[in-house]
This record gives structure tokens, C-alpha cells and sequence, in this order.
């Protein structure tokens, strides 16, 4: 008699949950299909939120943009569902996860780091909906073997490879004994090997010494001092802004003054601060474009809504006339991402994954914030080397600031 | 000659830390036979209270002791938290996962409150373009510094040990607990003692290695106190001459075999030494063998 009742009511409970599920299903179709909606898992709170917030606004801003003319199509885009991952993997699993079993959604923005998104980003390949990069450096990202990219996936980080390929350029045509140094990570030892690439294809001898650190190390005489020894007219480290500083001030400690060129944690705060007035003559690579004296159309219509919605806040920086040149990989690139993701719903006239992508991959000339885009079958990614310049830090006055390198 | 000048002095210096790390580690080891596991976040969490308190524009005077005693007043609560109630249970090995776990808590505490990028740590004495010039050398004023002061440490703490009342009472303590009690001696306080000595050091340890990295970040303490163990087992656990000898010893082989071998093999010598000194001389370098009486 017990039993049976706990049966009856395991059934009863079933059944409401299934009219239930009918009923929400119904509903969001109805609701698909007068408006296009996306999702996102992202670092919106959290030490890492600097991305993951900034995308969010990006995506925000790029819908508002769009909605304001109409939407796509007619239809209204809605970021529908709206995930918080910390930058933690897990997390961004479970996220994707659910972002993936909601059929309505068209399209997904993914997690704002690399480690999250190699994460998620086999299953996202495997759904085949159209899915954005907007911060993950690791090209493996969207191409899984170094060949053809992932039918569905599109990035519009600044990646490892294409930093680099402009590291490498750069150092080619300066200096004649390079000496570099890098940190032991996958990111740190792929750019030290592109770097060494580039600088045999422009016909350069191999570098004098190649060093390794752990990130967080907290001495690096010996690296500096193998450099030193080595007769290194420059020195080249692909790493992150912290390591850069224990790196410049050990080369102070050891009276070593060559110039260092590095990636991009070169133009980051902890560099900036750790290093003080050690930061001189450092140049670093970064995409350019909120760094040019004049900011294009597209970057200047961005930075107004910008300031006119969240105002100038960290992610702006502490110029209220200009935002600052990191903004390029922690909002622009998001909100061009989306852009991108609209304009291929828009030209594909439909909400097939297969059709978005290849609208996509039609896109030539394309005017974004970061850069001009033009995608291929063979090319997934937004970021190309023109669109990265080296900068570096000059002194005028008592303000230390950063200027592009002309070469 | 210059080349290995400059590896060796960098290698002391930075040896020299390591002893004061593994001091620490000896000093609560002696009176306790636990090993905090937690002293690398204390040792975190003391330089970026530092951090924070020069940053809200207190004076350096008074922010870099008060930090320092912050790592003292943590140990406290470490000893209080998570190894006096697991030292109750006998033979219990709990304290190795609880002093973990909270060195793993202030870990996350602080990346909360912080972030979990680096946040720089301002120059307090000396610039890093500072240097003295010995017989053609150019030594900087920060690692000398760092060299003197710890130099300093290691020889008050053992002159503190040797004549002191209370440092009888803590080598006391460390002999033979028990019998210490029965003579009168107040084997708690002892303890307590012996852990905020034991933060002190690791306190002046985070703000000295801050002056040579230029930032602190929540992942700042975990390497040094795995280094300042090493440090321990390899100079002897329980000795001053041991831990100032092991860490030095340590310092000086991890910057040769950077300089000379690869700086990719640097930061594996410490794990290596640790196996080599398990394998031939368990009780390090200047260790006795310990006996005990049934």
C-alpha cells in the first residue's frame, strides 16, 4: 500500500514534469522565431573578470548596435542565456553543457582563457553551432592539428602564433644577435620555437642562447646572466608581465642594457608597475589599433558607445579622452566577434549552423574595431600579423607613455 | 670569473632565504614534530597585507612590521586550528592535510579579496638599479640586503636558542615534552612561541623575496616553502648551522647548475637534492640520527 502510493506519486511527478518540459519547448519556439538568440559562458566575476566582463560588454554593445537598426533580418537578437565560469574549466563545461542542450540558442561566445576553452571546445565542435573565440591565445583553438580549422569555430583572439610571427619579424630585421628567453608553459615554449622560425626564414643565424623559467620564478640570474654571457644584443621573452619584471630587473642588477622585446604582457599592468621606470625602452606586441593617433571610424563609434554606456571605467583605462590599447583584447575583441557572428546570420538569411559558417567564411573587407576581417574555408582567425605592431615605452616629461614602433 | 661570481652571490642570497624559511619549519618541527604545511600562504598572505596596507598610504615602517607580525598572528591560528586538535589523536598524521588545507584556504581568500594577478610590491630600502662595487663586481645593494639581514636572523635566532630562558625552555620542549612539563615548564606557551617565531621568519622571508621579484601574487609562497623544506631535510631538520648551511648549499647549486648546465634544469635541483639526501643521508647534512628510548 506505502509502496504503491510512492509509485503513484513518482508517476504523477513525471508526468507534471514532462507536460511541463512540453509546454517551456513549445514556448521557446514560439519565442525562436522572432528573435535570434545566442549564448554565453564567461569569467563574469572572479580575478580573471577583466576578460570575461569586457566580452560581455562587447556582446552587449555589438547587439545593441544591431538592434538598434532593426536586428537581423527583422529579428531582434537576445543574449538569452548568460553564464558565469570564473575562467575554472569545470565550470565552463557544465555551462557549455547547457548552453548545448538549448536548441533555441543559434550561436555560442566562448569562456575568455585558454584553459576553459580547450575545455569546452571539443564538445562545441562536435554540436557544430557556430561558435566564437573571443580571448583564447592557443591557435589549437581553431585548428586542431595546425591545418584546416574547425568547421564551426571562428576566433578572434590575438593568437600565439601570429604574436610571434611579429615578435620574430621584428627581431629579425633589428638585431643581429637575438638571446631569448621564455617561460616553460606550452604558450612560452610554441612562441620561442615561431620565434626562432622567423628569424631563420628572414635568412638570420639561430639565437645565441635560448633560456627557460617557471612562471612565478623568483630569481633569474642564471637565465640573465647565460644571456649576458652570451653576447645577446637583445632580449626576446615570451612570458607574462610579472616574470617580464623579475627579467628587467634582474638585467638592471647585472648592469646588462640591451633592449627586451617581448609578447604581449609586456604592455600588462603588473609589468608596468613591478618595473617602474625600468619599463623604458621595453617594446612589446599588441594588436595596434587603439594605439594609432587617430582611431579609425569603427573604433571610434565603438569607444562612444562605450564611454556612453558604462562610462570610463578599468576597462577604458585612465585616459577619459582615449581607451586604452589593452581594450583591444578584453572588449573589442568580443564585441567584433559578435559583429562577425551577426553579419553571418545576416548574409546566410537563415539560423542553420552550416550556412552561418560558410556566410562567414564569404566575409571579405569587413571594417571590425580590431581589424579589417577576411575569413576562407582555410582561415578562422580575425587577427592577422598586419594588424599587431610592436610598441614601446618612451619617456616624455615625467609621463612614461607607449608609442608604436615605425620600422 | 665574473659569470660564476654573479651565480654564486645570487645563489647565496637567495640560499639565504631558503634558510630563513627552513628555520622556521625547524623551529615549530622541534617543538611539535609537525611540519606546517602552510607556511608558503602565511608567508603570501603576510606580503600582500603589506602590500595592501602601503597601498592605502601607510608608511613603510609601519606596514612591513605589522605585515610581519600578521604571519606571526596566523601561525597562531594555524597551530590552533589545524595541528594542536590533531595532535590529541595520538600518532595522527591529520596535521600534513590540515595544514595543507589551510594554506590552501588563505590561497583562495586572498585571490578573492586580491585578485589572482601579480600586485606589485614597491622597493623599500633599495632601488634595483642600486649597486655596490666589490673588486670589479657589481653587486646590488637589494640581494646584500637580503644577504645581511638574513645573515643577522639566523644568528640571533641561535644565540636566542643557546642563551635565552625561553630558548632553553623551547630546546626543552623540543627533547622531550613531557619531562619539560614536569620541570616546570609552560610546554603550551612554549609551543605558541615557537609558531609565531616561526611566522616572523617566513613573514620577513615574503617582504625580502618581494624586494628581489617586484610583485606578490597568491601562488607567491607555495614554491618558497617547498624550497625552505628542502632546505630543512638537506641541512638537517632541527638545526641552525643545518638550515642556513642546506639553504645556502641549495641556493649556490640551483644558480650553477642554471649557469652551467640549463636554466630548464634549475628548477628541478631542489626535488633532486631532496631525493639524493632521502636515499643516502636521511638525517641531512648536519643532522643526528634520532633514537628513541623505550
Amino acid at each position: 500500500m506505502h509502496r504503491r502510493s510512492v509509485i503513484g506519486l513518482i508517476g504523477a511527478a513525471a508526468l507534471t514534469t514532462t507536460v511541463a518540459a512540453t509546454i517551456a519547448l513549445s514556448a521557446g519556439t514560439a519565442a525562436a522565431q522572432d528573435s535570434v538568440k545566442i549564448g554565453m559562458t564567461s569569467a563574469l566575476t572572479g580575478p580573471y573578470n577583466e576578460y570575461g566582463e569586457g566580452g560581455r560588454r562587447g556582446v552587449e554593445l555589438a547587439i545593441e548596435k544591431w538592434n538598434a537598426k532593426g536586428g537581423i533580418n527583422g529579428k531582434k537578437i537576445e543574449l538569452a542565456m548568460l553564464l558565469d565560469d570564473q575562467l575554472v574549466p569545470d565550470r565552463a563545461v557544465q555551462n557549455m553543457r547547457r548552453l548545448l542542450d538549448n536548441k533555441d540558442l543559434v550561436a555560442f561566445i566562448g569562456p575568455a582563457g585558454s584553459g576553459p576553452t580547450l575545455a569546452v571546445i571539443e564538445m562545441a565542435a562536435a554540436d557544430g553551432r557556430p561558435y566564437m573565440n573571443p580571448v583564447a591565445q592557443t591557435p589549437t583553438v581553431t585548428y586542431p592539428d595546425g591545418g584546416k580549422p574547425r568547421p564551426n569555430v571562428f576566433s578572434f583572439a590575438l593568437q600565439n602564433d601570429v604574436e610571434s610571427m611579429v615578435l620574430g619579424r621584428y627581431v629579425a630585421k633589428n638585431f643581429k644577435k637575438p638571446g631569448l628567453v621564455h617561460e616553460s608553459t606550452a604558450y612560452g615554449v610554441s612562441g620561442a620555437d615561431m620565434i626562432g622560425k622567423e628569424l631563420k626564414a628572414a635568412g638570420n643565424a639561430a639565437p645565441v642562447a635560448v633560456e627557460t623559467y617557471n612562471q612565478r620564478t623568483q630569481d633569474m640570474t642564471a637565465q640573465v646572466a647565460r644571456l649576458q654571457r652570451a653576447g645577446a644584443d637583445v632580449v626576446v621573452c615570451v612570458g607574462l608581465g610579472a616574470d617580464l619584471a623579475v627579467i628587467r630587473r634582474t638585467m638592471a642588477r647585472l648592469n646588462y642594457n640591451v633592449p627586451l622585446v617581448a609578447s604581449n604582457g609586456a604592455l600588462s599592468i603588473p609589468y608596468q608597475e613591478a618595473a617602474g621606470d625600468l619599463v623604458v625602452g621595453t617594446r612589446g606586441s599588441m594588436v595596434y589599433v587603439f594605439g594609432e593617433d587617430t582611431l579609425n571610424p569603427a573604433a571610434q563609434g565603438f569607444a562612444d558607445a562605450y564611454k556612453a554606456k558604462y562610462g570610463t571605467d578599468r576597462w577604458w583605462g585612465k585616459d577619459p579622452q582615449r581607451p586604452q590599447i589593452f581594450m583591444s583584447l578584453s572588449v573589442s575583441n568580443a564585441y567584433d566577434a559578435a559583429d562577425v557572428l551577426f553579419e553571418g546570420i545576416k548574409r546566410a538569411n537563415s539560423t542553420d549552423p552550416k550556412a552561418i559558417a560558410t556566410a562567414i567564411e564569404g566575409i571579405q573587407g569587413l571594417r571590425g574595431v580590431n581589424a579589417t576581417y577576411s575569413f576562407s574555408a582555410a582561415k578562422h582567425h580575425a587577427i592577422a600579423p598586419e594588424d599587431v605592431a610592436i610598441f614601446e615605452y618612451a619617456k616624455s616629461g615625467d609621463n612614461i607613455g607607449l608609442k608604436i614602433v615605425k620600422d | 670569473m665574473h659569470f660564476v661570481l654573479q651565480l654564486i652571490f645570487a645563489g647565496v642570497c637567495v640560499g639565504a632565504v631558503y634558510a630563513l624559511i627552513a628555520m622556521g619549519l625547524s623551529l615549530t618541527f622541534w617543538t611539535t614534530r609537525t611540519l606546517n604545511f602552510g607556511q608558503g600562504s602565511l608567508l603570501m598572505t603576510a606580503s600582500v597585507g603589506t602590500v595592501a596596507m602601503l597601498g592605502a598610504g601607510m608608511p613603510a615602517a609601519v606596514a612591513v612590521p605589522l605585515g610581519v607580525l600578521l604571519a606571526g598572528g596566523l601561525m597562531v591560528i594555524a597551530e590552533r586550528i589545524a595541528i594542536r586538535p590533531l595532535l590529541k589523536a595520538g600518532d595522527s598524521m591529520g596535521w600534513v592535510v590540515s595544514t595543507l588545507g589551510l594554506g590552501i584556504f588563505l590561497q583562495g581568500f586572498v585571490s578573492t579579496v586580491f585578485g589572482s594577478q601579480a600586485i606589485a610590491f614597491p622597493s623599500l630600502v633599495f632601488d634595483s638599479m642600486d649597486f655596490v662595487d666589490l673588486a670589479g663586481v657589481q653587486v646590488s645593494s637589494q640581494y646584500l640586503a637580503v644577504l645581511g639581514l638574513s645573515l643577522t636572523l639566523m644568528v640571533a635566532m641561535e644565540l636566542f636558542l643557546r642563551r635565552s630562558a625561553w630558548g632553553r625552555a623551547v630546546r626543552a620542549v623540543s627533547h622531550d615534552a613531557d619531562a619539560a612539563a614536569l620541570a616546570g615548564i609552560p610546554v603550551r606557551r612554549v609551543i605558541v612561541l615557537s609558531f609565531v617565531a616561526s611566522g616572523v621568519l617566513a613573514g620577513i622571508a615574503g617582504v625580502m623575496v618581494a624586494q628581489i621579484t617586484g610583485t606578490v601574487d597568491p601562488g607567491f609562497g607555495f614554491n618558497l616553502m617547498v624550497l625552505g623544506f628542502v632546505a630543512a631535510v638537506f641541512g638537517g631538520m632541527g638545526n641552525t648551522a643545518g638550515a642556513l648551511v642546506g639553504g645556502i648549499a641549495l641556493g649556490v647549486i640551483e644558480k650553477l647548475v642554471g649557469g652551467y648546465v640549463s636554466t630548464a634544469a634549475e628548477h628541478g635541483m631542489a626535488f633532486a637534492i631532496l631525493m639524493v639526501i632521502l636515499a643516502i643521508r636521511p638525517q641531512g647534512l648536519f643532522g643526528r640520527k634520532e633514537f628513541t628510548k623505550v
